[in-house]
């Protein structure tokens, strides 16, 4: 192990990797810091310059602009008010403020020392629960990868936006996309209809580049005046900006538990398939807030509103990527992509993957601990460099942008016809934004399509009996915790309104506990035992206030782009 | 046919899609290797494709679109607020359409350049600069990938460079 983790070192601290990853964290500030370019385009745009690259220097470059980018949005969002990313939304409740009220150093030195710290402790926890899932991962079998696709699928669909039913059609076309071509099972042509070039699909990249960047730059360019006027206005703010690094850091200790609670809903928000920094940040701060002693001071430059939101939403990070490392599940846009630069690398992330490349796990746990040193080091120095890209118009960013996708789509295979495919692909997906789809859901359904074909087929030919995916405890789990997914957003909208929605977590503990009884082994039927009485309580305590509903403030979450 | 919105119209053309597919998918070869047919899955898909759609049919035709619920994409302005998305994709079309001509480039600067000059602001002042930014980055870009990564990008018979 030792050894492994020494080669790791040694390929991480390379000369070359060291400066592809400051190259990626301060593309990924720039990205961050550009409202409507999201750290998923700048991730995608990367994949490209990664084919010549090693599996570790491409995965490293790629977790630099991840972590880069989940940082960028802070200064944007601070310094104008318009949040750079949605994962820094909640940052810009009080540190808009705070930075308007004269103080745009202190929370600048806020907001990036918690994504550090935040950061740092993700790490921590993807070194010590990425190989503890792996080992949970390595008791699955077809049918319960079969059910965690399927609730990777609903889950996403049910978080991307206020339609569920066009979150679960956006699924299912992904699905069917994935479709196309000859079948990795039995390799027969599917829906070629004579033309050859569809006999080998549609790559993975030129359809994530068309539905996703293509279609958002011209959603972006869409306001002929937006499209020509300067992304933000920073010339007043600019000048007299000065990060305040140690009384930021002294604040974010004396507000540890703070800290602590916001990087452990981003990490646990991360794990969770289709959930990142967007619902993170907003989760971390409503937290912070209810926490707080003083939460009348949120919303006026409060610093715990800063340091939640900015610790969770890079924490976050840390959480998809032991999803990613240890199930070979992505949870969102910025994994998928990532697991595809695996890929093409030909290493195929699953509950093997740490045993059987411990030195490409171990090279990505240092380079994601690293990465954070690089972002502080970068935000310090390059803050003025950031503030002048964004007085770039975005019909000059979009333009350049586009011809630069069609490059990097041709390097892949070198073929025209994946230039084709991203433009095709582009025009699809801009449609489907206008017609309100989310094109999350669309995404995953391509990647998870043939992990999803497989493991049916897998299954299928080992036993034909469909009961076994209700009769295997994970399986089970899986396909519960889908079900109830697919409610959730009807539970958000009407929570504080309907009673029902009083039985949703008790009813979804209960049922969670069944597959926890049916597995081997003492602790987890204790744990279903501790849901099953958790959930008894909540019921109780429902029924000893009569069922009386309370409405309460929540921001209503979605998913669409990290 | 007073209830029949945008909704509706996306429900249907969904189930002629599915129809059409599913009746593609009869002519998928089946096989006998011991494993799942290769028409199963896309059924399956196209089988919850087509619940789904129903879905959205049926509450597409129950809920009556409340007045003002119109997305931001369906504000006023027309169909002139698609221009600059017209633009460039009738560019990236011809730049795919002449790149046996133009190579990736030429034709790269010429789709920047031009998606520019059409997006910016209009004025013959702007024209040396856009020229300038588009033989900038597309020239970085290309270099990148043909000296720094080693990608063959296609040459066009204008001018030939690998």
């Amino acid at each position: 192990m030792l050894e492994n983790i020494l080669y790791a070192f040694s390929d991480v601290f390379a000369v070359g990797n060291l400066m592809l990853m400051t190259i990626g964290v301060t593309a990924g500030l720039i990205a961050g810091a550009i409202p409507g370019f999201t750290i998923a385009m700048a991730i995608v745009l990367t994949l490209p310059f990664t084919f010549g690259l090693s599996p570790v220097e491409g995965l490293a470059t790629m977790i630099g602009v991840f972590v880069g980018g989940l940082s960028g949005g802070l200064m944007s969002g601070m310094l104008t008010g318009i949040p750079g990313t949605p994962s820094s939304i909640a940052t810009t409740f009080d540190g808009f403020p705070m930075a308007r009220g004269g103080k745009p150093g202190l929370a600048l030195g806020l907001g990036v020392w918690s994504s550090f710290f935040g950061g740092l402790i993700s790490a921590a926890l993807l070194v010590t629960l990425a190989p503890s899932l792996a080992v949970i991962g390595l008791e699955f079998g077809p049918w319960d990868y079969f059910s965690l696709v399927l609730f990777a699928l609903t889950i996403t669909a049910s978080l991307s936006g206020e339609n569920l039913m066009k979150g679960m059609i956006a699924g299912a076309l992904g699905l069917f996309i994935g479709t196309v071509g000859e079948d990795e099972v039995n390799g027969v042509a599917r829906f070629t209809f004579g033309v050859d070039d569809l006999e080998s699909g549609f790559s993975f990249l030129p359809v994530l580049i068309g539905l996703f960047a293509f279609s958002q730059l011209l959603s972006d360019i869409q306001d002929r005046v937006k499209a020509r006027a300067a992304l933000m206005d920073t010339r007043e703010t600019d000048a007299k900006v000065r990060v305040e690094h140690l009384t930021a850091i002294r604040m974010i200790f004396a507000r540890w538990t703070n800290l602590i609670r916001s990087s452990f809903i981003g990490v646990f928000t991360g794990v969770l398939p289709a959930a990142g920094g967007s619902i993170s940040n907003i989760l971390a701060y409503d937290q912070a807030k209810k926490a707080s002693k003083t939460p009348e001071r949120f919303g006026k430059g409060e610093p715990d509103g800063i340091i939640a939101p900015e610790a969770s939403n890079n924490a976050t990070a840390g959480g998809a990527l032991i999803t990613m490392m240890a199930l070979g599940i992505p949870g969102d846009i910025v994994t998928a992509v990532m697991l595809g630069a695996l890929l093409i690398h030909n290493v195929q992330p699953s509950p093997t993957f740490i045993s059987d490349n411990p030195d490409l796990a171990y090279a990505i746990f240092i380079a994601f601990f690293l990465a954070h040193f690089i972002m502080i080091a970068m935000q310090s120095v390059t803050l003025k460099l950031f503030l002048l890209v964004t007085r770039i118009p975005m019909y000059v960013l979009a333009s350049v942008i586009l011809a630069y996708c069609a490059i990097g789509v041709f390097a892949l295979n070198n073929i025209v016809y994946d230039i084709w495919v991203l433009f095709f692909f582009g025009i699809a997906g801009y449609v489907l934004r206008l017609l309100g789809f989310p094109l999350a859901p669309i995404i995953l359904g391509v990647v998870l399509g043939h992990v999803a074909e497989l493991n049916l087929s897998r299954a299928l030919s080992i036993d034909s009996d469909l009961m076994l995916f209700v009769s295997r405890p994970w399986s089970l789990f899986f396909l519960v915790v889908a079900a109830f997914s697919v409610a959730f957003p009807w539970y958000q909208k009407l929570r504080g309104s309907q009673p029902w929605t009083l039985a949703y977590l008790p009813v979804l503990l209960a049922c969670v506990s069944v597959p926890m009884f049916m597995m081997e082994g003492i602790v987890r039927p204790i744990i279903g035992v501790a849901l099953l009485a958790l959930s008894a309580y909540l019921l109780w305590r429902s029924a000893k206030n009569g069922w009386k509903v309370t409405p309460d403030g929540d921001h209503e979450v979605h998913l669409e782009e990290t | 046919m007073g209830r029949l919105n945008r909704d509706t119209l996306i429900a249907l053309l969904l189930l002629v899609f599915c129809g059409v597919m599913f009746s593609a998918s009869q002519d998928i070869e089946v096989t006998n290797y011991g494993t799942m047919p290769s028409h199963v899955w896309p059924q399956v898909v196209l089988a919850v494709l087509t619940v789904f759609s129903l879905g959205l049919l049926g509450q597409s035709v129950l809920k009556a679109e409340a007045p003002g619920a119109e997305t931001a994409e369906s504000a006023p302005g027309g169909i002139g607020k698609y221009r600059n998305a017209a633009i460039v994709y009738a560019l990236f079309f011809l730049f795919l359409f002449t790149l046996d001509i133009l190579g990736m480039l030429l034709g790269g600067v010429a789709f920047v350049f031009l998606a520019l000059t059409l997006l910016g602001e209009p004025g013959l002042k702007r024209v040396p600069l856009h020229l300038l930014v588009a033989v900038a980055t597309v020239g970085v870009m290309w270099s990148i990938f043909t000296f720094g990564l080693g990608v063959l990008l296609p040459d066009g018979e204008i001018l030939q460079l690998n």
